[in-house]
């Protein structure tokens, strides 16, 4: 019962954001046919919009849209005339989630390994040293670290290539780009819930049975520590697998990040509504899945509607 | 008997200069470079994925790229760009100047083996024509009787004067005897596609299988957004000419990464480079500076005061310092703009046709200051109405826009008002003749002072200025029908001199392509209407 109501609010919701997308994109001035390259005639432009139903009234366009839409057809693209919006996010979606999926892992792992080292030592060097990593993670943006990477990484020293795609070693650089702020937070995050973890009696109880630290730390310190960690890590894994503009941009990933922020520019309308719709639904799943999660690592978390 | 024996002195003869010919070949190669030994592959960028492949669509000059050595018109250009016979091999044109008949070579075909037929470039541009296709630019072909028509609706595809008259004979029928057409004709958009693959498929352009051309090349492999690789066509009838086997062009988007990619050794060539790195790069032998066929202006509104006075908007244009600009600001190897046609196109004279033109103003501040007050004057104003300059925020549009806004205060001691919008919206803003003043570039279609001045005309689709002179109009309308070359450039230049002296428009600087180009390449071909003719490349070194 509980996913048959959540599978309907979720619908409601993709609806509720097509039509609000569908609304504002059209309120913005400006033509998706309008070149850079030249003015061309008023004839010449009304057989372009004809052909992609932009002479239709909006009402017609937008139900046109949701019929399509319904049978999970994302339409064409104005932009790139040969390939449509479906086949534009089937091919960038493959390259952009490995990136997140392999950035995320990179930034839980680590994060969470930095933030257990500091708490364990707290007020200690290794405290500090942790947390001035963070720091600086947290203050470095990605646009600033790219460049970076590429200058010594790639150009100076030659160990990994510049950008583009194919091989694991095109893959290094980015993800690591991605995964530092995240990281930076995680760390931070888990180092203080783990303080928190640590005054709690059941801490104090497990040590004086005389379990191992290891054991302290892994089955009763981190599972507890998650909660915050994972509240975060469920928008940015939506955030991070859709892909990310500057980031793709930089390395020349062939990830969909971009069409995210171009197809804006471009005015092509089915683009800008097929990412917000693809990225919503990515959204909205994965909050399923953390609600879910939740029950997992806190048994006290219960999943149930209201007046249940 | 005799005969025999002369035929067999003559063949050994030419056999031993042939074979000394081989000789000193080789010796020259082997005391410089070992050519023969290098795989002749040359690695690009392309800045992204390429919109489409299809000629009929594409409008931007990515796409226009990959096309330009994909496909072949009916005339193309050789490796010193000059014009040479494409896939025809003989043009008659009719005593008045209006009928075209081109011979389509023998043996040419389509890299699937179909051969190439004048049917075929009939298709082609009728279907660039057809309204319904919605093909990117049609308006080229409008110097074609029946094609304006057809295209707008208002006539029949049976009254478009292209005709295959059999399967090597191709006529076609102008309006106007128009000297230039065979630059016309060297437009992406007259390129041939083939008839049943486009029938059997409306989406054949969309990956590397599908594609089937008449050029230099075939796609051997498109990964989107990632690379595209064009390999050598064997079916080209011409391939022996063709000295570069593969050419890869990646995608990267980001002009400083493509430039580090370069001095990391992944790309041979960068064909834009970023602004802020020419200067570094000036005195690097790599580094080439070459013009764009493109003119970077800023546009009145003459129906908007203060700008209903010429006097006034020549005062705005000697009041530009554009060598200050160029040399101080900008540094991007921009020309500054002393005219209005970009440099790029030769005349009968042999000299460039800027060349041949005097400078109609330049930076000159007491010139300035007399010309407002005598504009001020012959309006009875005793100060000049608050203006604003409108430009889009991409690029260093705003640089430019900071610098002439400093400018005209310095030197007019006029205060200014900048304003930006984003492209699109800046586009409908200028379609909409919403300014005062306002940024605006162009680039020509083909390389002739035509097309850039035609832009000015009364009835162009591009003058937004609502600037209207009939003097103009008519020497414009001359030079389309005027048969002497040396006097059809005469009257351009006299059609230059009358915009400039009215100036509904300011040409601030001619755009420039800056490169960088490997020591390992030879013989690239830059080009003043498009990215870098790779044909004739040559790699000669690992």
């Amino acid at each position: 019962m509980y996913i048959v109501k959540r599978l309907f609010t979720m619908i409601v919701t993709l609806w509720i954001i097509a039509t609000l997308t569908f609304m504002m994109m059209h309120f913005i001035p400006g033509d998706p046919f309008a070149s850079d390259a030249k003015m061309l005639p008023e004839e010449i432009l009304e057989n372009m919009r004809a052909k992609y139903n932009l002479d239709k009234p909006l009402a017609e366009q937008y139900f046109l849209y949701l019929k399509d839409l319904a049978q999970l057809d994302l339409g064409p693209s104005i932009q790139s005339k040969t390939r449509d919006v479906n086949t534009l996010i089937a091919e960038g979606f493959g390259p952009s989630a490995l990136l997140g999926i392999q950035s995320l892992l990179m930034a839980i792992i680590l994060g969470i390994g930095l933030g257990v080292v500091a708490a364990l030592n707290h007020n200690r060097v290794l405290d500090y040293l942790s947390m001035f990593i963070a720091i600086i993670g947290i203050s470095i943006p990605s646009f600033i670290l790219a460049p970076l990477l590429i200058k010594y990484f790639g150009v100076e020293w030659g160990i990994f290539p510049v950008a583009s795609w194919g091989t694991w070693q095109h893959t290094i650089m980015p993800s690591f780009a991605l995964a530092l702020g995240p990281l930076a937070i995680i760390a931070r995050f888990v180092r203080t819930s783990m303080l928190e973890v640590y005054n709690q009696n059941y801490i104090k109880t497990a040590e004086a049975k005389g379990l191992s630290t290891f054991s302290v730390v892994v089955n009763h310190g981190i599972r507890n520590a998650l909660i915050p960690v994972i509240s975060f890590i469920g928008p940015l894994f939506a955030a991070v697998i859709t892909g990310t503009f500057v980031i793709e941009k930089i390395f020349a990933i062939p990830g969909i990040g971009k069409y995210f922020v171009d197809s804006i520019f471009n005015r092509d309308y089915p683009v800008i509504l097929g990412t917000t719709i693809f990225y919503s639904t990515i959204l909205i799943i994965t909050l399923f899945i953390i609600d879910l999660a939740y029950r997992f690592v806190d048994p006290r978390i219960k999943i149930t509607s209201r007046g249940e | 008997m005799k005969k025999i024996s002369l035929a067999f002195i003559a063949i050994m003869l030419l056999a031993v200069t042939a074979l000394a010919g081989c000789n000193n070949e080789d010796s020259a190669s082997s005391e410089g470079k070992s050519k023969k030994d290098v795989e002749q592959v040359i690695t690009a960028n392309l800045g992204g994925e390429p919109y489409t492949l299809d000629p009929a669509f594409a409008s931007d000059t990515t796409s226009f790229w990959v096309i330009n050595h994909l496909y072949q018109g009916l005339y193309a250009y050789d490796e010193d760009g000059e014009i040479v016979d494409g896939a025809a091999n003989k043009v008659d044109v009719s005593e008045d100047g209006k009928t075209y008949t081109f011979t389509i070579r023998d043996g040419v075909a389509w890299s699937n083996g179909d051969s190439l037929t004048a049917k075929d470039f009939e298709y082609s541009w009728k279907r660039v024509l057809n309204p319904e296709t919605a093909a990117y630019d049609p308006s080229q072909f409008y110097y074609i009787k029946g094609a304006e028509e057809y295209n707008t609706g208002k006539g029949a595809v049976e009254n478009v004067a292209i005709t295959a008259k059999d399967d090597q004979t191709l006529v076609v029928e102008l309006n106007n005897p128009v000297k230039f057409f065979p630059k016309v004709v060297l437009g992406e958009g007259f390129l041939p596609v083939n008839q049943k693959v486009v029938e059997a498929d409306e989406d054949w352009a969309a990956e590397a299988a599908g594609i089937v051309t008449n050029g230099a090349y075939t796609v051997s492999e498109w990964k989107h957004n990632e690379q595209l690789t064009i390999q050598k066509s064997e079916s080209f009838w011409n391939a022996d000419q063709i000295t570069m086997d593969t050419v890869n062009f990646k995608m990267i988007a980001d002009a400083t990464t493509e430039y580090q990619m370069y001095k990391a050794g992944e790309l041979d060539l960068v064909a834009a480079l970023p602004a802020e790195t020419v200067e570094q790069e000036k005195s690097n032998e790599e580094y080439k500076n070459f013009p764009s066929f493109s003119i970077y202006t800023y546009t009145f509104n003459v129906e908007e005061e203060p700008f209903t006075n010429a006097k006034i908007r020549r005062a705005l244009s000697f009041a530009i310092d554009r060598e200050a600009l160029t040399e101080n600001i900008l540094k991007g190897g921009e020309k500054p703009a002393y005219g209005y046609v970009a440099y790029g196109v030769e005349s009968p004279s042999g000299k460039d046709f800027r060349d041949e033109a005097p400078e109609y103003f330049k930076f000159d501040s007491e010139k300035a200051k007399e010309l407002l007050e005598e504009g001020l004057k012959e309006e009875g104003w005793d100060k000049l109405p608050e203006f604003t300059l409108k430009y889009n925020s991409e690029g260093n549009h705003k640089k430019i826009a900071e610098v002439l806004q400093e400018m005209f205060k310095q030197n007019l001691d006029l205060d200014v008002k900048i304003e930006n919008q984003e492209w699109k919206t800046y586009i409908d803003t200028f379609k909409q003749k919403n300014f005062q003043l306002a940024r605006m570039g162009w680039s020509g279609d083909f390389l002739d002072p035509y097309p850039v001045l035609n832009l000015y005309t009364s009835k162009s689709s591009s003058n937004f200025t609502n600037w209207s002179n009939s003097k103009f109009d008519d020497l414009i309308a001359e030079s389309l029908v005027e048969q002497d070359e040396n006097k059809r450039f005469e009257l351009l230049h006299e059609a230059e001199t009358v915009l400039m002296e009215e100036m509904p428009i300011i040409p601030i600087l001619f755009q420039a392509q800056n490169t960088l180009i490997s020591k390992k390449i030879e013989g690239i071909r830059l080009d003043v209407l498009s990215k870098p003719d790779l044909r004739f490349a040559e790699k000669v070194s690992e």
